[in-house]
């Protein structure tokens, strides 16, 4: 069976590259690194998700496991997961108030402005 | 003395510290800054009493979250979050303790003009646990969340003064490239949990070297991107001489002296020989199995390092601003300090590569002192003048003679003037380079001379004829002269007995790092 996610995954890392290289405007460049971050926790979920001898694996809950037929998946990787989508979500607000800041004091989005320090 | 048992409060205090200073705020003024002092100096105090703990009995303290014991219940490998300290990273904890604290009572006088100085302490302190936390941490999950608590904290101090261009400019330059770097850190982290289903460091090191496998170089390659865009190594240095420069002095002192050492140099360290270790690749290369190459690693640090310490020695030279004089400054001593580590681990096993890496450690500890002093006292010229421009600087050391003195000290130790202790860690580094390859040890004089230069043309300023505008300025109040005094003095004591320092602290913390079987023996412990 073809694993797509992890194609999906390498996907939307390349992409979210290619937009940080390619693309100016500071908002789109926040874009970038969030679907740089997307691709990541999806693959690291994938990691998680093995199916191993045809049994698709439940969700990590403890409670009552003794009486659980199929396997669990990983609980690490979506420990990480959760952690750092709100890491995300803080970097994420903090370059929406720097770029807020910019377009103040700059009167524009393009980041090939952003270029008065020099030397 | 109990390391163990004290380990918890280097996290506790500041973390408590942190999230309580805006409810502090509401009494006052004077209530904020004497619990940002008091934070800041217990955590100094656990600090001491660790390094203390750790250096007295030359073991490693491990610390598990939630457990008596990091090994799962009837399983024989690690589960839980575990701390692992060593000498090495104890050194660390009290580089930071101390460099922070100092930071923090110079912030009442010099951010006394600011406003929204509850959310500067906070940052301030949050800053601090990260730096702590990465220094402690024994967990590649626990280690990329510290990471990115230093990272945001200090992304918001770059930009704390959000009225002016520069900083705005600065904080998303800095903020951008940061991000990328934590990007690829966390895919490394995650290729390597997809390889061997593990995070501990001492399991994964385990476990690495029974399957040194591709995704495992892949996962190598990127720490070492990531991390070398973190400690400003060139050719990806611009962010930091942009940073830098642009943060309030406090912060750059903290930046400069501690975020790109601990956040970069240190975590590069650990990575290299305490989870892909120099040793595993001896012994397997021994009995021919397959192995991760650390030799060539080794030398791909030296080369970046050779790289780095030419090119931000050399564009100190150039700069007209004090303040991006000395961002670039530290951009070439981190070069030393790569140097030291590239050599440690291409020569590892040998007296040389031990030396070279004590040399690097100490380096790490001096240039922390040298280089928060140096901004600390670039934060005071522009508190009194307004300016940092060196071409309005001139005859400095009429009007404010105590400073200009400090000034000295700190760049004759940057230098490396023997009774000053950047001469030690210097001549470590020398030593053990010319020893593994002249050529090297050449390099290395180059940059020193391009240092010398440097500085030799602020001092030249500082000395020379009085201009109008420096008539009008005094010597600092005394919140923001102790700081500089006490680093001042540090330096100096820290000067008077190099050899016994490095024979005491430095030789033993570098075995200590090279000595990865009681790294992972210390968690995996009787399994």
């Amino acid at each position: 069976m073809i694993q797509f996610q992890f194609i999906t995954a390498f996907l939307l890392i390349v992409l979210g590259i290619y937009a940080f290289l390619a693309k100016r405007n500071l908002i789109k460049l926040i874009l970038a690194l969030d679907i740089i971050d997307s691709g990541i926790h999806l693959l690291l979920i994938s990691l998680g998700y093995r199916i191993e001898l045809n049994e698709v694996p439940t969700a990590p809950i403890y409670t009552g496991y003794e009486t659980l037929k199929s396997p669990m998946v990983g609980p690490l990787p979506q420990a990480l997961v959760l952690t750092s989508i709100v890491i995300g979500v803080c970097v994420l607000s903090l370059a929406m108030a720097l770029t807020i800041n910019a377009y103040r004091h700059y009167g524009t989005l393009d980041v090939r402005a952003l270029r008065r320090l020099r030397g | 003395m109990n390391g163990e048992a004290i380990l918890p409060y280097l996290i506790i205090i500041p973390l408590f510290g942190a999230f309580s200073m805006p409810i502090v705020s509401l009494i006052g003024r004077k209530a904020r800054e004497a619990w940002a002092v008091i934070i800041s100096g217990a955590t100094l105090a656990v600090a001491s009493a660790l390094f203390y703990s750790v250096w007295e009995d030359r073991g490693i303290i491990v610390y598990t979250l939630g457990a008596k014991s990091p090994l799962g219940q009837g399983v024989s490998f690690p589960i839980r979050i575990v701390w692992e300290v060593d000498l090495f990273g104890a050194i660390m904890v009290l580089m930071v303790a101390l460099v922070s604290f100092l930071a923090v009572v110079y912030s009442l006088g010099y951010m006394k003009h600011d406003t929204g100085l509850d959310k500067y302490y906070t940052l301030i302190i949050v800053l601090e646990l990260g730096m702590l936390g990465i220094a402690i941490t024994g967990d590649l999950f626990n280690f990329y969340v510290f990471l990115e608590i230093m990272s945001i904290a200090s992304y918001a101090l770059v930009a704390f003064r959000n009225d002016t261009w520069e900083g705005i400019e600065a904080g998303i330059k800095y903020m951008f490239v940061g991000s990328i770097a934590s990007s690829f850190i966390l895919l490394g982290i995650a290729l390597l949990y997809g390889q061997y289903g593990t995070l501990t460091m001492s399991y994964l090191a385990v476990k690495l070297a029974q399957n040194p496998t591709v995704t495992a170089k892949v996962a190598l390659a990127l720490f070492i991107a990531g991390l070398l865009f973190k400690s400003g190594a060139s050719p990806v240095h611009m962010w930091l001489a942009d940073a830098h420069p642009a943060a309030p002095s406090s912060i750059s002192a903290m930046l400069s002296g501690l975020v790109i050492k601990v956040g970069g140099v240190y975590a590069l360290a650990r990575l290299l020989f305490s989870i892909y270790s120099p040793l595993a690749y001896k012994a397997l290369r021994a009995y021919g199995y397959p192995y991760i190459n650390m030799n060539t690693v080794g030398w791909a640090i030296i080369i970046f390092a050779c790289l780095t310490l030419i090119i931000g020695n050399a564009m100190a030279v150039i700069q007209t601003d004090m303040k991006r004089l000395l961002a670039y400054s530290s951009v070439g001593q981190i070069g030393y300090i790569l140097l030291g580590l590239g050599i440690g681990l291409a020569a590892y096993g040998s007296h040389t590569g031990e030396v070279a890496l004590a040399g690097a450690i100490y380096h790490t500890f001096n240039h922390a002192l040298m280089k928060a002093l140096l901004f600390l006292i670039a934060g005071v010229v522009i508190h009194e003048l307004g300016t940092r421009d060196l071409n309005e600087l001139s005859g400095l050391a009429k009007t404010m003679p105590k400073t200009t003195f400090a000034f000295l000290i700190g760049a004759a130790a940057i230098i490396g003037m023997p009774p000053l202790n950047g001469f030690a860690s210097k001549w470590l580094i020398y030593e053990s380079s010319a020893i593994f390859n002249p050529i090297l040890g050449a390099i290395a004089i180059i940059g020193t001379a391009f240092c010398t230069a440097a500085y030799v043309r602020v001092l030249y300023t500082f000395f020379g004829r009085p201009s109008e505008r420096v008539m009008k300025a005094k010597d600092p109040e005394a919140s923001m002269l102790w700081p500089i005094i006490i680093l001042a003095v540090a330096i100096v004591i820290m000067g008077l007995f190099p050899w016994q320092i490095s024979e005491k602290v430095m030789l033993p913390a570098a075995k200590a790092l090279e000595d990865q079987l009681a790294y992972i023996s210390a968690v995996l412990g009787g399994a």
